[in-house]
C-alpha cells in the first residue's frame, strides 16, 4: 500500500517539475522572441526554411485532407441539422465547430506528427552529436538560433493552415447547403457572415497561437533532454510527443471552459 | 593534461575563438556553405546573399567551391578540415585554435597540408595555436616538444 501511495506521489512529483520546466522555458522563449536583436539574418534564414518546411511542404497533403475530411463534416453536420429542424442557427453551428474547434485540432494533429516529431529529432541528433556544443563555442545562442525561429514558425503555421482549412471546409459546405437546404451561393454566405462572431476569431486566433507555440516547445525541450548516447533520441522522441499529445488535449480542455464561459 | 590546457585556453579566448575541433563538429543538417556563412550571419547580420558569396570565394581559394552545397557526411576529411577552418576563419580577429589536427585528417603523415591550408587564409586570422600530443611532434617537425 505504501508502495503503491510513493509511486504515485513520486508520479505527481515528476509530472509537476515537468510542468514547470515547460512553463518556465516557456516564458524564456516568449520574452526572447518579442526582442529585435533575437532575428539576426542567420535566425531569419532558419524562420524561413522552417515555414517552408512546415507550411509549404505539407500543402497538397493538407488540402486534400482538409477537402476530403471538411466536406465529410460539413455533409454530417448538415444532415444531421436538417433532421433536428435546426437550420437557422446553420451559420452560428459552423462558424463555432468548425472554425474554432474542428480546424485548430486536425491542423495541430498533422503537424504535430509531421513536424514536431522532426524537430524533437532534431535537437536531440545535435545534442547527441555535439553540434549545440559547437554552437556555444561559436557563440552562438541556441535559443536565437534554433528555438525561436521553430516556435514562430509553429505559430505561424497553425494559424494559417487552420485558417485554409476553415476556409475550404467551409468552401464545401457550399456545395452540401445547395444539395441538402437547395440554399444558393449568397445566401449561404450571407448566413456566414452573420454568423461570423468576433469573439469567436479571436479565441480561435488565440488557440491557434498558443497551439502552435507549445508544439513546437515541448519537442525542443524534449530533444534538449537526450543524452550523449544514440539510443537516448527515440526515448527523447517518445516523451516529447506524449507530452505534446496531453497539452494539445489540454488547450482544448482549457479553451472551451473559456468559450463556455 | 591536453584537455585541461585547451579547455583553460578556450575559455580565455572565449571572445574571438575560431575552433578548428572534433569536438565542435559541423552541423550535419546545414551545407557547407552555410557552415561558413553562418558565423557572419549571426554575428555582424550579413545578409545571407553576401555571406554566401563570401563563403563561396573562400571555398575558391581552395578550388572548392563544388563542394559549397554538400553536407558535413558527404565531405571527405580533408574536405571537412578546409571547410572547419573556413568557419574558424570567419570570426572576427579570429584567434584558430586547431585541436589534435591529424585526428580530423587522419591520413596525412606532417604538417605540410595544415600549413599549406593556413597560409592561404593567412590575411583572415590574427594568430593560430595547435594543440596535439608530444607524440606527434615529429609530424610537425618539432624536436624539443615539452610538454604533453
Amino acid at each position: 500500500m505504501t508502495e503503491i501511495v510513493e509511486r504515485i506521489g513520486k508520479t505527481s512529483m515528476n509530472a509537476t517539475a515537468t510542468f514547470r520546466d515547460i512553463l518556465f522555458f516557456a516564458f524564456t522563449i516568449l520574452a526572447r522572441m518579442f526582442q529585435k536583436k533575437t532575428y539576426s539574418s542567420a535566425t531569419k534564414m532558419v524562420l524561413v526554411n522552417q515555414i517552408y518546411f512546415t507550411s509549404v511542404q505539407i500543402l497538397p497533403l493538407f488540402t486534400a485532407i482538409s477537402i476530403i475530411f471538411g466536406s465529410l463534416l460539413i455533409g454530417i453536420v448538415f444532415q444531421i441539422i436538417k433532421n433536428m429542424g435546426l437550420a437557422e442557427y446553420l451559420g452560428r453551428i459552423l462558424m463555432g465547430l468548425v472554425v474554432t474547434e474542428v480546424s485548430p485540432f486536425v491542423t495541430v494533429l498533422l503537424i504535430a506528427l509531421r513536424s514536431s516529431s522532426a524537430i524533437n529529432a532534431e535537437i536531440a541528433v545535435m545534442k547527441v552529436n555535439k553540434e549545440l556544443h559547437t554552437l556555444d563555442t561559436f557563440n552562438i545562442d541556441v535559443i536565437d538560433y534554433l528555438f525561436i525561429p521553430r516556435v514562430v514558425n509553429g505559430i505561424i503555421s497553425v494559424v494559417l493552415l487552420s485558417a485554409l482549412f476553415s476556409i475550404l471546409a467551409m468552401t464545401s459546405g457550399m456545395l452540401f447547403s445547395k444539395l441538402i437546404f437547395g440554399m444558393s451561393f449568397d445566401v449561404y454566405t450571407n448566413v456566414l457572415l452573420n454568423s461570423a462572431d468576433f469573439y469567436d476569431i479571436i479565441m480561435s486566433l488565440i488557440k491557434c497561437c498558443t497551439l502552435g507555440f507549445f508544439i513546437t516547445l515541448i519537442p525542443i525541450r524534449s530533444g534538449l533532454h537526450a543524452s550523449d548516447d544514440l539510443t537516448s533520441i527515440p526515448v527523447a522522441v517518445l516523451h516529447g510527443m506524449v507530452d505534446v499529445f496531453i497539452a494539445i488535449v489540454l488547450i482544448e480542455v482549457l479553451s472551451l471552459i473559456l468559450i463556455s464561459i | 593534461m591536453l584537455d585541461k590546457e585547451l579547455s583553460d585556453f578556450i575559455t580565455k579566448n572565449k571572445q574571438n575563438l575560431g575552433l578548428v575541433s572534433l569536438e565542435a563538429p559541423l552541423i550535419s543538417n546545414l551545407d557547407v556553405w552555410v557552415n561558413i556563412a553562418l558565423i557572419k550571419q549571426y554575428h555582424e547580420n550579413l545578409p545571407k546573399k553576401t555571406a554566401k558569396s563570401l563563403a563561396l570565394q573562400y571555398l575558391q581559394r581552395y578550388r572548392m567551391e563544388h563542394i559549397a552545397d554538400k553536407r558535413n557526411s558527404a565531405l571527405t576529411h580533408d574536405e571537412r578540415f578546409i571547410v572547419m577552418l573556413l568557419r574558424a576563419a570567419m570570426v572576427k580577429d579570429s584567434l584558430i585554435v586547431l585541436d589534435r589536427p591529424f585526428m580530423i585528417i587522419p591520413d596525412i603523415q606532417d604538417d605540410r597540408f595544415i600549413y599549406d591550408a593556413l597560409q592561404i587564409i593567412s590575411d583572415s586570422f590574427k594568430e593560430c595555436h595547435t594543440f596535439d600530443y608530444t607524440w606527434f611532434k615529429d609530424r610537425y617537425g618539432i624536436f624539443n616538444a615539452e610538454k604533453n
